[in-house]
């Protein structure tokens, strides 16, 4: 109880901090929301207007294509409002030395990179785009969905979110030991989810299947969970989840081992204004 | 003139062996990402489209060539000067000292930028082709011709665009990542560079080939594939240029003296 009284009061500074930021200009506070909306909706127009044009994709129909893209916007859009600063790009903080900021901090690790990327207003519009899109989808499929569902959909999203945090910590992880050549690892390993995430995987061969459920597990981001919510086919809803937990716990072991190395060896680049070299 | 050529030169070469240094992992992941990016579409098409027959007034194997050469070429259909970067960090103040015009550096480096991708990536990518189902061939050697003068008026249309993004960039004293998230998702949308412009719903590509876009990746890619007519499709690149670059450069005139740069 004490540890959420903890979460939320920082949540609720970031908040204040991000308000701030945000109103300090009516430009710039317009453009980043219009930048934000435009590049959420670019990133699931592609597959809207091909299930458009052709009626659905596979043995997906529009609707079902438009309940995807609005999953996929949902999973971007939380984690842009959720796990900005490069929390979310972890491998910019550590291959900049910019790791000490969070270490000198009297709180635990864990908690300063849960809370520090929060920013409920200049960072949610992704997310309204997302609930959008996703809100239009759930009108169109015109189906009644039971509390059993609800909650698996909502332990999907949370599980899609985790696997995208989990595959840029295991790959930024390597920035502890090559801060330099890895500093960007982690935006290529985000970029990479992002822009693969709309697509329906039906046609991949089983090969290139079988590897964008496992190494590279762009699959879970919408893809996955969606066929299973939505009844195409029918498998366990828990094996997003479960996929989520192992995933979690390599990026987990590797950063522990990055963070082991790091207190012994620092940062060559650290400056004294915090900046890289 | 002939040192000129010889400053851009060295420059192209200068930034082409750069881009490599420290940056291997950015290299491998971006050569998977594009290649994992070419094989989802493949795959989509081929769910999408019927193995005979035209779906508006393309094969399949049509569509599955253009999407190969839209990647093989993905450096030079969306281009970009790196104009964007320069002003974020601040170096552009250092451009204006150099003994060489601002156009004719960042349209060397822009080249410099794109071979190292050009001959790791793009060449491997079209040879490999075959492995994918995909014939990268051109239509006919004078398509393939035709394509080349395409490429080249679309990136230097892609050039003036870039000058008039940035020109705004300054007029309007914007977050340089914004404006080029802005300039990016709509680009690559309306070029047609993801999806043919004749399979866009709704008719809205036969309108978008009109629009500047469409000359930097549709209209040569459409000549390369032979489903369009080259005449017009060059025509209207020409038009675009001609019209471009001259507000491109009265922009940028216009709006370099308000450069304010705090660095990056």
């Amino acid at each position: 109880m004490k540890t959420l009284r903890k979460l939320i009061a920082r949540w609720r500074v970031q908040a204040y901090l991000d308000f701030m930021w945000m109103t300090r200009d009516f430009r710039f506070f317009f453009i980043n929301i219009v930048s934000d909306i435009i590049l959420n909706l670019a990133g699931v127009t592609a597959v809207f207007l091909l299930a458009e044009r052709f009626e659905g994709i596979g043995l997906w129909s529009r609707d079902q294509i438009i309940f995807m893209l609005g999953y996929a916007a949902l999973v971007r859009g939380l984690l842009d409002m959720g796990f900005s600063y490069n929390v979310l790009h972890i491998s910019r903080r550590i291959g900049r030395g910019q790791m000490d900021h969070v270490l000198v901090q009297p709180q635990p690790v864990w908690m300063g990179l849960l809370t520090e990327g929060f920013m409920p207003f200049s960072g949610s519009w992704s997310l309204l785009t997302g609930i959008g899109i996703w809100t239009w989808a759930i009108f169109q499929l015109d189906a009644v969905f039971p509390l059993y569902w609800w909650l698996m959909f909502f332990c999907n999203l949370a599980s899609s979110c985790a696997i995208v945090l989990a595959f840029s910590y295991a790959w930024g992880s390597l920035a502890f030991w090559a801060p330099v050549a890895a500093e960007e690892i982690s935006s290529r390993a985000v970029n990479f989810m992002f822009q693969l995430k709309s697509f329906p995987l039906d046609g991949l061969s089983v090969y290139v299947l079988a590897s964008m459920l496992t190494v590279l597990p762009v699959g879970f981001v919408a893809w996955y969970p969606c066929r299973q919510l939505l009844g195409i086919a029918p498998a366990s809803l828990w094996h997003t989840p479960l996929v989520a937990m192992g995933f979690s716990l390599i990026a987990w072991v590797l950063f522990k081992k990055g963070m082991q190395h790091y207190e012994q060896t620092g940062s060559q680049r650290y400056l004294g204004f915090g900046h890289r070299g | 003139m002939l040192t000129t050529t010889h400053k851009h030169f060295k420059t192209i070469i200068m930034v082409a062996t750069r881009s490599l240094n420290d940056k291997g992992w950015v290299l491998v992941g971006g050569s998977g990402l594009r290649l994992l990016r070419v094989v989802f579409l493949l795959s989509l098409w081929r769910m999408l489209l019927p193995e005979t027959g035209e779906v508006s007034g393309m094969t399949r194997n049509a569509v599955l060539t253009y999407t190969l050469i839209a990647e093989v070429f993905a450096g030079q259909i969306s281009v970009r000067t790196g104009l964007d970067g320069a002003l974020w960090r601040g170096d552009i103040a250092n451009r204006f000292l150099r003994p060489v015009g601002i156009y004719g550096q960042f349209i060397a480096e822009m080249l410099g930028t794109g071979l190292p991708n050009l001959i790791l990536f793009s060449l491997p990518l079209f040879c490999l082709a075959p492995l994918l189902g995909v014939d990268p061939l051109p239509e006919s050697a004078l398509a393939g011709v035709l394509f080349l003068c395409s490429l080249i008026l679309g990136i230097a249309i892609g050039a003036a665009f870039d000058f008039i993004f940035a020109s705004f960039m300054v007029l309007l004293e914007q977050h340089v990542y914004a404006l080029t998230q802005i300039r990016d998702a709509v680009s690559v949308l309306l070029s047609g560079a993801i999806i043919p412009l004749a399979l866009m719903p709704w008719g809205i590509g036969d309108v978008l080939t009109f629009l500047p876009f469409a000359s930097l990746a549709s209209a040569p890619l459409r000549i390369y594939t032979g489903t369009g007519d080259p005449v017009f499709l060059i025509g209207l690149q020409v038009f675009w240029a001609v019209v471009l670059w001259p507000v491109a450069h009265w922009l940028w005139n216009a709006n370099r003296e308000r450069l304010v740069s705090h660095g990056g």
